[in-house]
């Protein structure tokens, strides 16, 4: 059994002109200590699907249906109570803006504390003693010290490892890393991505990553979710998607991607962008969500919305033309 | 569409159903009603007060000042709509004419100190050695609580509705001061101002063309909740007795007269209370409401 | 730190300064012969001249001025044209009721009204935050002195459950002087409530956006502490700024709120001394409580650090 099943996640969002869909029918699933990546452009939905899986969005205005499933159990289904237990404890999460994701007015120390003593009933003392364990675990130096500090004190790669803490304080069973070494400097994108995968290996978590950045994909996921105006288009073993992707969308993706060296052998290809914008989510699309901006789009596409299917194992799309080969590889 | 009509080897996706019911977009009087309804009801409201103040000689047969000392403190009845006071006077016509005071106080309030403090909040804003010299004067008046300043102003001058007006308005001349400053001052930041002061337009011409349009929003906002104070004020002034001379019926007169019966004849000072409570509320529902359509992010705010 | 202190409360002299100036002023700037508006239109030139005397009003204006701030920075506000009483004694006499009344209702209005916004803001939207918002609006339409009436008639003369009016001093007992206290305070506090409801909702509202409040959210915290320790710590700051700017209110309220509760304090002073025309009795009672209000804020812009760890000095 997966730790983590989402099938058929809709987020809904009412607004004063119209319902926005952010997520539209998205199904997944992520294995105990496995790392599965969910890519796309941003507002595509990913951060409402990671927010919905720990129930982190405002109803209303938003509504979630569907089911998810953490270790067997309907996540949707449970009680605000339950939900409080689970959210810090065996699921946590990290967020995009380190520099804002931490309470101003609150210590580092406290902060960190605050989820052992409320999931594991510690006492304040010995919170704070796990505390400096935990940011010595992550790597910031003078622990002791820096647990009485406040966030405005610390760099954002610092803030970055303290939210990192925080999520593993508790030994959770699933991370969800939303984002997490966007907003941070390059070489210390490399740092918080290395201590990621270590912890990981440490704290033996689950990890949903949530990116746009396929580089880091390639670096830390072992399958890779892609997503489009609220659905999943694609989903495969992360070498099988960099090697083989099977839908138009992903191939745009790779595209735009910089290939190191390309402009030092003399080709002159450009970056490939995909022409358009995603379409707005409070339409209905009755076809496929992507044959707006789809270079091999045809009546079909935009008349009928192709079902996900099994391309070659574990590597699955929906495309109409994905099938036939070569039809793609224009 | 059915899977009949599709080609061999396509598969449609299950279509979603929508989990919420469809949103819908009202337009017209009724959409603006729904959207603001704090305007609606408060204009409303003001529309019927100043209905009633303009009106008030049509609305009412008797005299509001009209004296009958054998038919004092009286109930309310057929005869007395709101009662009589103790010198039997109607105090149903003395509230609608007690309604022409109070607007009157309100709205003048409201204009000169608007005019006034845009006026000392441009200086300020514009001219950097004044500045200091008229926000440190600012400070200090803003420093005496309003109402204590305007009774201060009153104990001086003969009680007229003239100096109730001038009264309230120098109390209330500073806080539009600064936040006439405060837009200019962070309009004078913006890059099309300076780009309109590089290229060299004259400051009468920027003031005119950038500044006052985007002052005015506030500007209103405030000088309705001026206006809604200055009624308050008015009444408060009139009530302890340094304010409205007492021939002319306004509500904080009328509550004032009322003041040492309101045990046993509590109506003398219920109705014009009632009204004054009315006018008020409007003025600051409309204030909350033009503030939510004209700036939103100043509703953010408050 | 100290450094800030000092700067801080030295600023607020010239501000004091412009105050006195203009309080002193107030005088002068009527039209005709100052001591002739004091004296009221029933004065014999007796009485005019007397006041004359009385004001120094043959010496220069700054000269004036320098005299009479060096008597109330001795503590001398001068005497009383109605009673001979010294201002300053006539203060005393009458401080314990409006010091009480006051302190009173700032305990009352900031326990009921950040609660109020808090829910407000947590509930936004639902009737709990429209009936909390309809109760603002109203507390700033309805006269302080309304207010008063309405619920003296009711809990007073109709229920009979508390005294109507007067004042017990606090010596003689918690509960007699409280008693007495409840429906003034009430009165006196709706505006002050509505103020202090309305910015900590709006403040709260900002808060609630933050990103921190979703890792709080993130973290299991239940409702009450994310509200009150990770939202309402960081709301402090706008939150005490407003109460401390609302005393305004509270001052110019006492005066009213006094005069319907039949309260001996300083606002009745004033009321009375407005009525006679006691002008150094104005001018005392004015320039106190703008001090008061220029030194409550003061006391609030350097509580600030401990709110917001990020105020720096």
């Amino acid at each position: 059994m997966a730790l983590l099943e989402v099938d058929a996640l809709q987020t809904h969002f009412r607004t004063p002109d119209g319902i926005n869909r952010a997520v539209d029918g998205v199904s997944f699933h992520v294995n105990a200590g496995e790392t599965l990546a969910i890519v796309g452009e941003s507002g595509c939905g990913k951060s409402v699907t990671a927010m919905s899986i720990l129930r982190l969005i405002p109803e209303p205005p938003g509504k979630i249906a569907g089911a998810i499933r953490f270790n067997g159990k309907n996540l949707l289904e449970a009680s605000d109570k339950e939900m409080r237990a689970i959210r810090g404890n065996e699921i946590s999460m990290i967020f995009q803006e380190p520099m804002t994701s931490l309470n101003p007015v609150l210590t580092v120390g406290r902060q960190i504390g605050e989820t052992l003593r409320l999931h594991q009933g510690m006492s304040a003392q010995a919170a704070e003693d796990r505390a400096v364990e935990m940011l010595n675990l992550v790597g910031i130096p003078e622990a002791k010290r820096r647990v009485k500090e406040y966030p405005h004190q610390l760099s954002g790669g610092m803030r970055q490892r303290v939210m990192i803490a925080i999520a593993l304080a508790c030994n959770p069973k699933l991370l969800i890393a939303d984002e997490p070494t966007t907003a941070l400097d390059v070489t210390i994108q490399a740092q918080i991505l290395d201590l990621m995968r270590d912890l990981k290996h440490r704290v033996g978590a689950a990890i949903v990553l949530i990116t746009h950045d396929l580089g880091v994909v390639a670096e830390v996921a072992e399958r890779v979710v892609v997503m489009y105006a609220g659905r999943k288009v694609e989903e495969a073993p992360v070498h099988a998607l960099f090697n083989k992707p099977r839908h138009p969308y992903t191939q745009g993706l790779l595209g735009s991607v910089p290939k190191l060296g390309s402009s030092l052998t003399g080709e002159a290809t450009r970056l490939a962008e995909i022409p358009g914008l995603v379409p707005s989510l409070k339409q209905k699309i009755p076809g496929c969500v992507f044959a707006s901006r789809c270079a091999h789009a045809t009546d079909l596409c935009t008349a009928v919305a192709p079902a996900l299917e099994e391309k070659a194992p574990g590597h699955v799309a929906a495309c109409h033309y994905a099938l036939r080969e070569g039809a793609l590889a224009a | 569409m059915s899977t009949t009509t599709l080609p061999p080897g396509v598969n449609a996706a299950v279509p979603m159903q929508d989990i919420m019911p469809p949103v819908r977009a009202r337009g017209g009087l009724f959409g603006f009603i729904r959207r603001n309804p704090t305007i609606a009801i408060g204009g409303l409201l003001v529309f019927l007060m100043v209905f009633i103040a303009v009106f008030a000689p049509f609305l009412t047969s008797k005299d509001p000042t009209a004296l009958a000392p054998a038919l004092r403190t009286r109930e309310p009845s057929a005869q007395f709509w709101f009662g009589s006071d103790m010198l039997g006077r109607d105090i149903y016509s003395r509230v609608l004419y007690g309604a022409r005071v109070s607007l009157t106080v309100g709205f003048a309030v409201a204009i000169c100190a608007s005019a006034i403090g845009l006026f000392i909040g441009l200086i300020s804003g514009f001219i950097r050695v004044a500045d200091s010299i008229i926000m440190r004067i600012m400070d200090g008046m803003m420093s005496i609580p309003s109402i204590l300043l305007a009774i201060a102003l009153m104990a001086l001058t003969r009680g007229s509705v003239g100096n109730v007006v001038l009264a309230i308005t120098i109390a209330e001349i500073p806080r539009v001061s600064r936040l006439v400053r405060g837009v200019v001052l962070s309009l004078r930041e913006q890059p099309y101002v300076d780009a309109a002061v590089a290229s060299g337009t004259r400051t009468p011409m920027i003031i005119i063309r950038h500044i006052l349009p985007n002052t005015l929003a506030p500007l209103t906002v405030q000088a309705t909740y001026i206006c809604a104070s200055a009624m308050i004020t008015e009444a408060i002034l009139s009530f302890i007795g340094a304010g409205t001379p007492p021939i002319i019926p306004s509500w904080g007169n009328i509550m004032a007269e009322g003041r040492a019966l309101w045990q046993v004849k509590p109506y003398i000072v219920f109705f014009p209370a009632l009204f004054l409570s009315i006018t008020v509320l409007a003025v600051n529902l409309l204030g909350d409401g033009l503030r939510d359509a004209l700036d939103p992010r100043m509703a953010k705010r408050l | 730190m100290f450094a800030y202190i000092v700067r801080r409360v030295l600023a607020t002299i010239p501000v004091m300064a412009i105050v006195a100036l203009f309080v002193f002023s107030l005088l002068y700037i009527a039209p005709g012969d100052p001591a002739a508006v004091i004296a009221g239109d029933q004065a014999t030139p007796d009485d005019v001249e007397r006041i004359r005397a009385s004001l120094g009003l043959d010496r220069p204006y700054l000269v004036r001025f320098g005299a009479w701030v060096w008597d109330i920075l001795r503590g001398d506000l001068g005497v009383s044209i109605f009673t001979n009483l010294p201002v300053s004694t006539m203060i005393q006499q009458r401080i314990e009721p409006t010091l009480s009344l006051m302190i009173v209702t700032l305990i009352l209005a900031v326990s009921i009204a950040v609660p109020m916004g808090v829910v407000a803001a947590w509930r936004q939207g639902t009737w709990i935050d429209r009936a909390v918002m309809g109760f603002a609006v109203l507390g700033f339409s309805v006269p302080v002195f309304v207010v008063g009436y309405v619920l003296a008639y009711f809990f007073a003369l109709e229920w009979d459950l508390l005294p109507v009016q007067g004042y017990t001093p606090f010596a003689r007992g918690f509960w007699p002087w409280l008693e007495n206290l409840i429906l003034p305070s009430i009165a006196l506090g709706s505006v002050y409530i509505a103020l202090i409801a309305r910015i900590t909702r709006a403040t709260m509202l900002e808060v609630l956006q933050q990103d921190y409040i979703r890792t709080a959210r993130a973290k299991g915290l239940n409702q009450s502490g994310i509200l009150f320790l990770h939202a309402l710590k960081n709301a402090a700051v706008p939150i005490i700024t407003v109460i401390g700017i609302g005393i305004a209110l509270l001052i110019g309220g006492a005066v009213v709120t006094e005069s319907v509760f039949a309260i001996p304090g300083l606002g009745r002073l004033t009321v009375d001394a407005i009525l006679r025309r006691d002008y150094p009795v104005i001018q005392g009672v004015v320039l106190l409580f703008s001090f008061v209000y220029v030194l409550v804020n003061l006391a609030i812009d350097l509580a600030y650090t401990l709110f917001d760890p990020r105020i720096r000095y």
